[in-house]
């Protein structure tokens, strides 16, 4: 074993040694258009999704200022907190159930940094060519081309780095107010803020960190490995094949000089976006983006070799013996996914889209009305959550003759609105005594199956 | 396992080796961002259930808390900065108790 992956070594002079950059080789091949194919896809959705109209509205919209959220036709409450919750295990679930069939998918076509530093590497391509020249313009001096040069990515970058930021906040806050706002720079403070601020973060972390934060700040590439086994799918170099390794003309026979098919050409290590050696078998640096093994492609081809020494396969393939995707760990976790799924979509189905609060008036404990019935006074907020008009009424239950009194009969609450109104609860005084345990009903008319009730305490002499 | 010793440099593979970050750097990443995630998740569960404008000790909150965006803003600095202070408390005591734990070879040898 090679040891590329151990600890840094400790020697004092290394400490605050400055990071040497990594100059990823451009590829073409299958898995690089692949992954072309997830960045124009997800970033996509990125930026356009807020600006889609659904219903007279933003049709994703988390809006923080009035505390509501908005997912197309569904509007959720802080009170619907639990369906985030629950969404947030499910996408924890999927990502192990992905990780334990596939590998590190999500790392390598699927992940923020990923996709964010694929942008920006191709804008850096843009302005300052391929990797070679990339390298010789960074040490060459500084000139007027490489001062135009640098500018004009750098400025690139920032417009895009912003315009992020703009639609990173615009999920938060309706984007075309927003739009305006910043058209007329007049966004307010906080906005300004976090656009510069999620502005910022994407620059840095896509145009300078990069692969680097997968490989010294990802939690996930760490614990990764508890998740693979070895049916799990890797991207692999065949050493049976490839070794020995050697350069050689293009005509000779591998056989005849003792050589494997590897040519040692490095091809794969400078296509790395985070500079290892796929050779020296599975790192935990190695984000399965498959750049080497397009890289490794088009060599073999050039070579008139079969393709597939770098190749995404599993532990048990390399050793000669069958790849078993139907495994106990792929049952736990996909049986366990399923159920999570369903049941969110189950409790979404059945949940009323109508909330209910209900505050006692501080002002009496109770009152007795001429005729000798008891009134107790309660603030009462009718929530609708659902995408239509709805008129309600109200009911109390719970004690004999109870009554609930309101200055409306029914109330017409709007898409999203809360609507507030004072409902005076009256019962005989013969049935009111101490403290009692009511309820309250609220049902819409329109749809009798959106009724909540919640319990309130009536209070008597 | 493919053999160990580094294969020769083809011609036009003239970058510096690829090395990693300083440990200065490290350490910054390591502080700053498990606290940033966890200040993310801390602020998106605290704002679930209070209102940050019916926050603060008084019946009325103080001024600068009467935006809700600042409430959230605030608060999610505030989720941050402690994180970053019980990372940063972590990270030293790993090191210090690293420190005292390493072979006693260079002390046994005694002063020159």
């Amino acid at each position: 074993m090679s040891g590329p992956a151990g600890p840094v070594a400790a020697e004092p002079t290394s400490l605050y040694a400055a990071q040497q950059k990594i100059y990823p080789r451009e590829v073409d091949g299958r898995f690089d258009r692949l992954r072309r194919l997830a960045v124009w896809l997800l970033l996509g959705l990125f930026y356009l999704l807020p600006w889609l109209p659904w219903a007279g509205r933003q049709s994703v919209l988390f809006d923080l200022p009035a505390r509501k959220f908005y997912v197309f036709g569904l509007v959720f409450w802080p009170q619907d907190f639990f369906y985030l919750t629950w969404l947030l295990v499910i996408a924890g679930v999927s990502l192990f159930f992905c990780t334990a069939l596939a590998g590190r998918l999500w790392c390598g076509y699927a992940c923020p940094q990923t996709v964010w530093t694929e942008v920006f590497l191709r804008v850096e391509y843009w302005f300052e060519g391929d990797r070679h020249r990339r390298i010789r313009l960074d040490r060459g001096p500084w000139t007027r081309g490489k001062i135009l040069r640098k500018a004009g990515k750098h400025t690139a970058w920032i417009v895009l780095a912003l315009w992020t930021g703009l639609t990173f906040v615009g999920f938060f806050t309706p984007i075309r107010q927003l739009g305006a706002e910043v058209l007329a720079l007049a966004t307010g403070p906080w906005e300004s803020f976090w656009i510069l601020f999620y502005g910022a973060a994407t620059w840095g972390n896509a145009g300078f960190l990069r692969e680097q934060v997968c490989v010294y700040m990802c939690p996930y590439a760490r614990f990764q490995s508890a998740m693979f086994d070895r049916d799990t799918l890797i991207i692999a170099y065949d050493p049976a094949r490839g070794e020995p390794r050697g350069s050689r003309a293009r005509r000779a026979d591998p056989r005849a000089a003792g050589l494997g098919d590897c040519i040692d050409c490095r091809a794969c290590v400078q296509a790395c976006p985070t500079g290892i050696d796929i050779r020296n078998g599975l790192q935990y640096e190695c984000i399965a983006c498959a750049a080497c093994v397009d890289a490794c492609d088009s060599v073999m081809d050039r070579m008139g070799y079969a393709r597939g020494l770098i190749r995404y396969t599993s532990q048990q393939a390399l050793e000669g013996r069958g790849t078993h995707v139907i495994r106990p760990r792929m049952l736990v976790y996909g049986a366990l996914l399923g159920l999570l799924i369903a049941g969110f979509f189950v409790s979404l189905a059945l949940r009323t889209p109508v909330g209910l609060d209900l505050m006692r008036d501080r002002n009496a404990l109770y009152r007795t009305l001429p005729g000798g019935r008891i009134e107790n006074v309660y603030l009462v907020r009718i929530v609708n959550k659902d995408t239509r008009r709805h008129r309600y009424v109200l009911q109390a239950a719970g004690l004999p003759g109870i009554v609930l009194d309101t200055d409306a009969r029914e109330h017409v609450v709007g898409p999203g609105d809360v609507y507030s109104v004072a409902a005076r609860v009256r019962v005989p005084a013969a049935a009111a005594h101490g403290s009692q345990l009511i309820r309250v009903q609220v049902r819409a008319v329109d749809e009798p199956r959106f009724a909540v009730e919640r319990e309130a305490r009536f209070l008597g002499p | 396992m493919p053999p160990t010793e580094s294969p020769p440099r083809s011609a036009d593979d003239d970058a510096p080796a690829a090395v990693g970050w300083s440990q200065l750097a490290q350490d910054v990443a390591v502080t700053l961002w498990p606290a940033f995630l966890a200040a993310a998740v801390a602020t998106m569960f605290f704002f679930a259930f209070f209102d940050p404008s019916l926050l603060g000790a008084g019946a009325v909150p103080p001024r600068w808390l009467q935006s809700r965006m600042a409430g959230y803003a605030v608060g999610f600095f505030f989720f941050w900065s402690i994180g970053t202070l019980s990372s940063a408390l972590t990270l030293y005591l790993v090191r210090t108790a690293h420190q005292r734990q390493a072979p006693p070879a260079a002390r046994t040898r005694g002063p020159m």
